[in-house]
């Protein structure tokens, strides 16, 4: 909140008349249509990068069903097989009471998913309309957003992990299920449908909210 | 709030939806695609679900548990619930799609677990990936079923199979181990099922399979026995033990053998009885109808201990069967009373009857029947001395009352039986005993001590005693007469003797003696002759010596024998006497005085004497020699004697005569020793008179 307060006013690009290379980041006139440094194309705003957020945002979510339905991991020992789902796996570490690890597991596997897929549909849609939350904040949710995507991948690599280390043939052998093919795919999408965000948006969005804010707070 | 609204950017050349759409939204139609396609994809290929109840769950798991056929997956239990009422468990298996049409009404299922026997180790890989249902199906396609019951075992006929389906039965008595092996050379070729006892209990049997190509081995000839167990035999080589194989000594098993070639081949169903041994089941090739036993009943009033299962049924000493059951019977309505009577079952080979052609088991009763009006009867009898045994035996009886065999529908028939021929050898035994029990020991005895103790009283009397001093006194007197001077003077008075007798043969001498001699030989000749005509009459002597023989046979021998012992006895106890013990000193003194007197014959020119008589003696001698010239004219007298003493010999032949001259002459004899008595009293009296001649 420090933060939002702190700039009382910001002036974007697009209302100075200048558009910045999003490669080099070099700033050039609106007028100009590449980048002369780089070659890169210059665009005001990406309008059609909302399609691709959403479409990746489908897929990762569509992935993400699969991923908790279908078992992650396959223990077989000499006597038995063992398949666990994410969630199921957790519960069992629960009963046997290794609830850290549980915990460490839910907040990895199902509750960060979660909260980006909310995450990036929240900024989608705050884009287009207006919104209580603030600029930075969003600003802010996006960057934490793009920050821990990649460590969902975590999940995944404890899987490969194991799957290569322990096999043991007859004794114990740990497989990937199917869930982890899933996992990755999710993370996957919603890490590009995070990056397809043009979170310059954010701040076009945030000239109407704050229009109408101020109409409301003066009366 | 402001009334006039911005003036919006209208994009007047708004494209198409498809236009204004990124081309990103390919990816997510692309996974939903593929998604849809996978679902119908999986839907498409599940097959029909099946319920099999099982009567446990025993490793059975929801998701893991595999349906296999072949050792392939074919299927796996989705759901394990149990039966209504709690009396099972059901598991409910997803049949794959490719298999499903096969499991029709012919299928089975069973649940493969870890087995260890002693034939070996099955389903081992159960230990490590669980245990699964092993399903058997043909390759038929059937009507769907989607219930089925599943089996406790591994069943031993499974759809698909190829093997020689036969069935294997008990012989009576016998026994079978069944879930076990069947053994050709070592090598096995199939298998027998579990077993079951049959309806009434006599038998049990189990169906077997011999696989393929192994079904060629077996022939109606062929024998099965039982190779369980090992058997220990010690003969002359040593002893030696015999068993099939370590499996089998534990685990039991069953080999089989075609004895006799050119058995007809068999087809699935056939029947074969199981024997005991390899030895028995070779012999029961010879006895083609074994199994076709008539059944017969026979009751014995008498209930006698030693009739057992299996004893020997005989018909005039062959074997012709055995007894099948003995129990009790108690019948008040056929019998009359109601006391316990011996049933027997006979089991009767009509083979061993020596019928002729089929012997057919109705045709062998039929003929017993015919027999049993002749006189044909059962009866009890001893097979054995020894232990008791008995056995029934099927005899003739003449005269016997009217019987036949008596049959009634649904019941064995009852053949009549007679009294029974037992040799009780123990009755025997107590017979003799009784016997000698009964002998008058005690009084023999009886009457021994009293014999015996009178002959004690008898050599114990005084005048006994008083012998030995009598026999002393004679002693006494004796050597008064050989110390006499008679006595001394005898060698003198033979001196003179032998003078004499030199006369008299100087007398023969004279006379013509050696023709006499022949004469004499000639006469003898004749009496030897009638000598041989007497002869004839030996026959009729030795009858009579016989008769005398068995006479003196028939005398109470042992009698005198224990009189003798007796008299010994006593003859003892004489000895025993201090008198008897004196004899020997008095013989000594005898003895002494004998010496005595030779010394006293020496010095009284004895010695010279006989010398002077020996010289005498050998001058008679020459003139013997001298005499002998003469010789045949002595012949010649002395067969004129003997013809006197043949004459006289004849004369006795001629019977009272005899007697009368015997008379005589004993009386002669008998005067002639009171002479000699007389003599011998004067010589007492007056040795002298001896030398003297008066």
């Amino acid at each position: 909140m420090e933060r939002a307060q702190q700039p009382k006013e910001v002036i974007s690009a697009k209302e100075m008349g200048v558009v910045a290379c999003t490669r080099c980041m070099q700033v050039w006139p609106q007028e100009v249509e590449f980048c002369d440094r780089c070659g890169h194309r210059l665009v005001q705003r990406d309008i059609k990068s909302l399609q691709r957020v959403w479409a990746l945002w489908v897929v990762g979510l569509m992935c993400y069903i699969p991923a908790n339905l279908y078992p992650m991991l396959q223990t077989r020992t000499f006597f038995s097989v063992q398949q666990d789902t994410i969630v199921g796996g957790a519960i069992e570490l629960i009963e046997y009471g290794s609830i850290g690890v549980a915990i460490i597991i839910l907040i990895a596997s199902v509750m960060i998913p979660i909260a980006k897929f909310l995450a990036i549909a929240f900024l989608s849609v705050s884009v287009a309309r207006p919104s209580s939350v603030s600029k930075n904040q969003r600003q802010l949710l996006y960057e934490v957003v793009e920050y821990i995507g990649r460590w969902s991948m975590i999940d995944i690599f404890v899987v490969a992990i194991l799957s290569s280390l322990v096999q043991l043939n007859v004794l114990v052998a740990i497989n990937p299920g199917p869930a982890s093919l899933f996992f990755a795919l999710s993370v996957i999408f919603t890490m590009l449908s995070a990056q397809a965000f043009d979170s310059r948006m954010i701040w076009d969005a945030q000239q109407q909210g704050e229009g109408q804010v101020n109409n409301d707070e003066h009366p | 709030m402001t009334n006039t609204p911005e003036p919006v950017p209208i994009d007047p050349a708004r494209e198409s939806l498809f236009g204004r759409a990124s081309i990103v939204w390919l990816i997510p139609v692309f996974a939903l695609m593929i998604a849809l396609v996978v679902a119908w994809q999986s839907y498409n290929d599940r097959g029909p679900l099946i319920s099999i109840e099982f009567e446990n769950g025993a490793g059975i798991a929801a998701g893991q548990t595999e349906l296999r056929f072949r050792d392939v997956k074919v299927g796996v239990v989705e759901r394990l619930a149990f039966a209504e009422g709690l009396d099972g468990v059901v598991a409910q298996v997803r049949l794959e799609k490719e298999v499903a049409e096969f499991v029709d009404a012919g299928a089975s299922f069973w649940v493969v677990r870890p087995e260890l026997s002693v034939q070996g180790v099955s389903g081992l890989d159960t230990v490590i990936s669980g245990i699964f249902i092993e399903g058997s199906w043909d390759s038929q396609i059937g009507p769907i079923r989607t219930n089925f019951k599943g089996l406790q075992t591994a069943p031993l006929f499974r759809p698909g199979q190829e093997g020689l389906q036969i069935a294997l039965r008990t012989t009576p008595g016998g026994s079978l181990t069944d879930n076990s092996p069947i053994l050709y050379r070592g090598i096995e070729v199939g298998r027998v099922g579990p077993a079951r006892i049959s309806r009434e209990g006599s038998f049990a049997i189990a169906e077997a399979i011999i696989y393929e190509p192994h079904g060629r081995l077996i022939t109606a000839a062929t024998r099965f026995w039982d190779t369980s167990g090992f058997s220990v035999s010690i003969g002359p080589t040593g002893a030696e033990v015999d068993f099939s194989s370590l499996a089998t000594l534990i685990g039991g098993g069953l080999s089989f053998d075609t004895f006799v070639s050119g058995g007809r081949p068999i087809t699935d169903g056939a029947v074969f009885e199981v024997y005991g041994d390899e030895v028995s089941a070779r012999n029961s090739v010879f006895n083609a109808s074994e199994v076709e036993l008539i059944e017969l009943r026979v009751i014995f009033d008498e209930n006698i201990s030693g009739l057992a299962i299996g004893a020997p049924v005989e018909f005039s000493g062959l074997r012709i069967g055995s007894v099948q059951s003995l129990s009790g019977i108690v019948d008040a309505e056929t019998f009359g009373d109601s006391r316990v009577r011996l049933d027997v079952v006979i089991g009767i080979q009509p083979a061993r009857l020596g019928l002729q052609g089929d012997a057919s088991p109705e045709a062998a009763l039929d003929f017993l029947n015919a027999r049993v009006q002749e006189g044909l009867r059962a009866r009890l009898a001893s097979a054995s001395l020894l232990t008791g045994g008995l056995k029934v035996e099927l005899v003739q009886v003449e005269g016997a009352p009217p019987a036949q065999i008596i049959m009634r529908p649904d019941e064995i028939a009852t053949l009549p039986t007679t009294a029974s021929e037992i040799a009780d050898a123990a009755a025997t035994v107590e017979g003799v005993f009784t016997r000698i029990n009964s002998l008058p020991i005690e009084e023999l005895l009886n009457s021994a001590i009293g014999f015996l103790q009178s002959a004690q009283a008898f050599m114990t009397s005084e005048d006994l005693r008083e012998t030995p001093q009598e026999v002393r006194a004679l002693l006494g007197d004796l050597r008064g007469i050989v110390s006499s001077q008679e006595v001394k003077d005898i060698p003198v008075t033979i001196n003179a003797a032998l003078t004499r007798v030199e006369t008299l043969l100087g007398q023969i001498e004279n006379g013509q003696a050696v023709d006499r001699i022949v004469a004499a030989i000639d006469a003898t000749t004749n009496a030897a002759t009638s000598v041989s005509a007497s002869v004839a009459g030996v026959p009729e002597l030795i009858d009579n010596l016989s008769s005398v023989a068995a006479k003196a046979e028939a005398m109470p021998l042992e009698d005198l024998t224990t009189q003798l012992t007796d008299l010994l006895a006593s003859a003892d106890a004489i000895l025993g006497t201090p008198a008897a013990q004196e004899l020997p000193a008095s013989l000594g003194a005898a003895l002494d005085e004998l010496n005595a007197t030779l010394t006293e014959l020496r010095e009284g020119g004895a010695v010279r004497n006989v010398n002077a008589t020996l010289d005498s003696a050998r001058e008679a001698a020459d003139a013997v020699a001298l005499s002998s010239q003469d010789l045949p004219a002595l012949v010649e007298r002395i067969t004129e004697v003997f013809d006197q003493a043949s004459r006289t010999i004849e004369g006795y032949n001629q019977g009272d005569v005899i007697s009368r001259d015997a008379r005589a002459a004993l009386r002669d004899i008998s005067q002639a020793a009171d002479a000699l008595t007389a003599l011998a009293r004067l010589l007492e009296r007056n040795p002298s008179a001896l030398l003297r001649g008066r």
